[in-house]
């Protein structure tokens, strides 16, 4: 688990370094793809049900998006772990893989 | 585990500069390389994908080139003229602005700031105004941290300042995402679509004559007291590498 948690770190780090240096000369009408946004989506997609290390990835992602934005830390943190909570009760609920 | 997390982020919040400022000092190298990187690779991009439209934008430029070479001969008599006006007044020259080169190391999330690589250690203040090499205004300072700061870009939701286009004044407002509203302008002045709006003393912020943007669009209405514009602005931060501080002016 814990060295999962140091992985997920360092992905997350880089992804943001990325999307604030590297991807801000790519924008889609004056948009920045949010790498972290996206990959916490689909890590919560893909997972297993049961399993809960996309919410823990969430808060990871979403501290560092804070960290490299002007807002108070925690607002990030917030809406990527209730994302992915959501998600996990979507699925847990209503979608039935066979 | 979660609820610990949640303390632990609301404490970090007590000591958001110091944490800050810790990750930007060891993310700047990386930065900056990432920073260089996109530029060159989108410039190499652009270039590939516009070779078209490139040589037309090229005649064009060549023909407004030649105008401005026009103007630039008409000016430099005037300018010839405005400094043996001024020997006769006895007054000085205006001096020139006191500037800070600094590097810019990424942008923010979802609002309109960027971090440069100058901070309080540089002497850097909060409120400085920011340009470019061009004179182009770009923002201003809004934080300060040791090594870094952070810029406001004009186009930030909650910034506005005093402007004009010749004699007509307004204010630039920022609506977010990089677009700038030039508002407040009485209706009865005639403003065109190509004007160029810069900064005036006015509000304080900024020295007079920063070059802001360029009108794209009038708004009109019969009915508000005032006219609304939009502008395009000068600045492009995806083109952009250096930008300078004004420390005095």
């Amino acid at each position: 688990m814990f060295k999962k948690i140091l992985i997920s770190i360092i992905v997350f780090y880089f992804l943001v370094l990325i999307q604030t240096s590297f991807l801000v000369h790519f924008t889609i009408f004056n948009a920045v793809p949010n790498l972290v946004l996206i990959s916490v989506i689909i890590w919560n997609f893909l997972e297993k049900r049961r399993n809960y290390f996309g919410v823990i990835n969430g808060l990871i992602g979403g501290f560092f998006l804070d960290i490299f934005s002007g807002r108070l830390i925690g607002f990030y943190v917030l809406i990527l772990a209730g994302l992915a909570i959501f998600i996990k009760l979507i699925f847990k609920r209503y979608v039935r893989i066979q | 585990m979660v609820v610990a997390a949640v303390l632990v982020v609301s404490l970090m919040n007590f000591f958001q500069k110091e944490v800050r400022s810790l990750f930007y000092f060891f993310s700047a190298p990386i930065q900056k390389v990432l920073f260089r990187a996109g530029d060159s690779t989108s410039d190499f991009l652009q270039g590939v994908a516009q070779v078209k439209t490139l040589k037309q934008e090229l005649d064009e430029f060549k023909l407004e080139n030649q105008e401005l070479l026009g103007q630039v001969v008409a000016l430099e008599s005037l300018n010839k003229e405005n400094k043996s006006l001024r020997q006769a007044l006895d007054l000085g020259l205006q001096e020139d602005f006191k500037l800070s080169l600094a590097q810019i190391i990424g942008k923010d999330i979802s609002q309109d700031f960027i971090l440069i690589d100058k901070g309080a250690q540089d002497n850097i203040l909060k409120d400085m105004p920011v340009i470019t090499q061009q004179r182009v205004l770009v923002g201003k300072i809004s934080e300060v941290y040791d090594n870094f700061s952070k810029v406001m870009l004009i186009s930030y939701e909650e910034s506005s300042f005093d402007a004009k286009i010749g004699d007509i004044s307004g204010v630039v407002k920022g609506q977010g995402n990089f677009r700038i509203l030039f508002d407040l302008i009485p209706r009865e002045e005639n403003i065109y679509e190509g004007d160029i709006v810069v900064t005036s003393v006015l509000g304080g912020i900024f020295p007079e004559g920063l070059l802001v943007g360029r009108i794209k669009k009038i708004k009109r209405s019969d009915v508000e007291p005032f006219q609304q514009a939009e502008i395009e602005p000068f600045f492009d931060i995806s083109q952009t590498n250096n930008l300078f501080i004004i420390l005095e002016f």
